[in-house]
């Protein structure tokens, strides 16, 4: 049993995942990135020091590279407990910045991916991309038809690039792996998702799944997919209106508007985890666009994630809470929620089920009428991240789970950026009873 | 100075009558329609299956006719290297949006366009990759006639480097500049050749980064990948 560091554990995860993936894209920059991280002492003393410019740098390093290091600075972005603001708010921007591919490379690669070049398919093409997508950017064009299009395009071989960064990251994250904080399914199941979202035509599929089942949510708009017009690596989609979290909020809505879109934030959430039991996995700000009539559109389909019944009857559990009174429905949740391979013990699975109802009987009460969660309200977040280090700790490991805390604090995280007030018990509590036709709509 | 250069790389107009600036004209002609022809029979049969005999047939001419204008296969290939030169210079002389692009991204779009023209002749750039190892080919990287060739490639790339010099963009490399282009140009078709990625991803990746990361170099802001 490797000895347990008093590091703040998501820091240090973290720092570790910046060693490795810094050290693949070579030493310079390696220094470079890991120096505030490397090791919890240090990184206090300087997290303290660093400004703002000093957070930019590592951005601008961050974005010169392309491949998985972009998606780990994207989920550290999401990690608002364990940073500073003004990191994160320098590596959310790179939710939307990518080191950009000129016209000259789009052409080419767009050439290489469809066998003819963009003027030759579209009506009219942009040069300048609309958008940096994590792993292409977004081009808007004019089908020959005359509708408008959103044409995604990935940077060329960055499927070699990612295979061969995990190769490396394999090898580097021995050490981790040995002290069991870093699984080598974790790692797979990481790679398998990277290069899953590297397949366009799999990324179609998903949003034609989605478009289909979020019907009934008549606020929600899904693009429509141009399958000639795709490839692998070339997805063309229809145009969704709206505005992006920034330039909405910077539109200044009213209180009210932020509580009905939050409240359908929420909603679709939930509806997608309890009803299609499927969740769109990448809820960074980016990938949602806001309407001024309060409707949402979700965009960016590459990663998706179907989740098996138990896990989501499970997790519905720490909304009813239950298991409280019923000694059955505790142990299903434990033989869920800590797999045997995890090797939790009792006190630690006990100490992880009292922390999830202590955080759920706060902030998501049973009371009737359903109480107003101010998710604008700091201590929200400080206990969502507090939650998560106390699991993490008591080996509250299994994937599910870890991938829907990362899913479900990333929309928190969202929901708290737009200062909204939502009755969370009260959607929750209608979309986790068994599917009714509800004829009001 | 544009305009000087572009009369060097034509046949320079020689004084004489109408007629025989007809006639050069029909010559010309007469060569692309063998260029033509050979290149269809290098793609079907290869450099090497491919007779003389063949690719006149092919052209519709007199094979006494052919080697007027071609003594051996390798001037052939001299020539198709010619019309690509010939062709890339007028394309980006006519491309406005290059003309305001980065250096990376014209030096991009000169090799995307170089490529993509061999392209249909793979298998016969292949197997002159392979000839002009040999120390008597005219292709030999050695040999006058590919030098003449080659030196117009570089002239044309030193042009554009002399621009981005003048525009503070890279500091003065001299002909060095060029030359180290010329080179990595001709890795680049090698690591095309070999390229077995989708749509040949691969070479436009690094063709990008190699760019980038060698203007970084090129400013003194140290090598990134």
């Amino acid at each position: 049993m490797g000895v347990v560091k008093k590091k703040s554990e998501s820091l240090s995860r973290a720092a570790r995942i910046f060693r490795l993936g810094a050290g693949v894209a070579g030493g310079y920059l390696a220094h470079q990135v890991q120096r505030p991280f490397l090791s919890e002492d240090e990184a206090k003393a300087r997290r303290q020091s660093l400004g703002a410019q000093q957070a930019k740098r590592v951005r601008e390093e961050l974005q010169s590279l392309r491949g998985p290091i972009m998606k780990v600075g994207q989920a550290l972005s999401m990690q608002t407990q364990a940073l500073d603001p003004a990191w994160i708010e320098e590596l959310s921007t790179l939710q939307r910045q990518a080191p950009p591919m000129h016209p000259s490379l789009i052409r080419a690669q767009f050439k290489s991916a469809m066998g003819k070049y963009p003027e030759e398919v579209f009506r009219s093409f942009e040069p300048e991309p609309f958008a940096a997508a994590s792993l292409g950017q977004v081009h808007f064009a004019v089908t020959q038809a005359g509708e408008e299009v959103a044409v995604k395009i990935q940077y060329p071989a960055i499927r070699e690039a990612i295979e061969s960064d995990f190769k490396a990251l394999r090898a580097a994250g021995f050490a981790a792996r040995m002290t069991g904080h870093l699984k080598e399914s974790v790692v797979q199941e990481a790679e398998r998702g990277i290069l899953e979202e590297t397949d366009y035509v799999r990324e179609a599929d998903n949003l034609e799944y989605f478009r289909k089942h979020l019907e009934p949510l008549s606020f929600v708009r899904v693009p429509k997919v141009y399958r000639d017009l795709s490839s692998r690596r070339v997805l063309t989609m229809s145009r969704l209106g709206g505005r992006r979290l920034q330039e909405f909020l910077e539109s200044n809505p009213s209180q009210e508007m932020r509580d009905r879109v939050g409240a359908q934030l929420v909603r679709l959430f939930f509806f997608q985890l309890f009803r299609m039991k499927a969740l769109h996995a990448d809820p960074h700000p980016g990938n949602y666009l806001f309407n001024d009539d309060g409707s949402l559109g979700l965009v960016d389909f590459g990663c998706v994630k179907h989740l098996k019944p138990e896990v989501v009857r499970c997790y519905g559990q720490f909304w009813s809470r239950e298991w409280v009174q019923s000694n059955k429905i505790y142990a299903e949740m434990v033989r869920v929620a800590f797999p045997d391979e995890y090797r939790a013990n009792a006190r630690q699975v006990r100490r992880s089920m009292e922390e999830i109802k202590r955080f759920y009987d706060e902030f998501h009460p049973l009371a009737d009428p359903p109480v107003l969660l101010d998710l604008g309200d700091p201590r929200f977040m400080e206990a969502l991240g507090q939650l998560a280090k106390v699991l993490l700790k008591n080996k509250f490991l299994s994937p599910d789970f870890l991938f829907l805390s990362r899913t479900e604090s990333g929309m928190c995280n969202i929901l708290h950026i737009l200062k909204t007030r939502v009755r969370t018990t009260q959607i929750v509590r209608e979309l986790i009873s068994p599917e009714v036709d509800r004829s009001s709509r | 100075m544009k305009s000087k250069r572009k009369s060097a790389q034509n046949v320079p107009p020689r004084e004489g009558s109408a007629a025989e600036g007809k006639r050069d004209r029909k010559k010309e002609l007469t060569k692309d329609r063998i260029l033509a022809a050979a290149l269809e029979l290098f793609r079907e049969k290869g450099l090497e299956g491919t007779t003389t005999k063949e690719i006149s047939q092919r052209a519709g001419i007199a094979e006494g006719t052919l080697f007027n204008y071609f003594r051996t296969k390798e001037d052939l290939a001299l020539f198709f290297f010619q019309k690509e030169t010939d062709d890339l210079i007028a394309w980006y002389q006519g491309n406005t949006h290059l003309a305001k692009a980065s250096l990376p991204e014209k030096l991009f779009a000169i090799m995307h366009r170089q490529l993509e023209y061999l392209a249909p002749s793979e298998d016969f750039i292949g197997a002159v990759f392979f000839r002009s190892l040999q120390p008597h080919s005219k292709l030999n990287p050695l040999s006058l006639e590919s030098q003449q060739l080659r030196l117009r490639y570089l002239m044309f790339i030193r042009g554009i480097l002399a621009e981005a010099e003048e525009k503070g963009e890279i500091p003065p490399l001299g002909d060095l500049g060029s030359y180290g282009v010329g080179l990595f140009y001709l890795g680049v078709v090698a690591h095309w050749l070999n390229d077995t990625s989708e749509g040949k991803q691969k070479t436009l990746a690094v063709l990008d980064r190699v760019l980038h990361g060698a203007m970084r170099i090129a400013r003194k802001e140290g090598w990134e990948w």
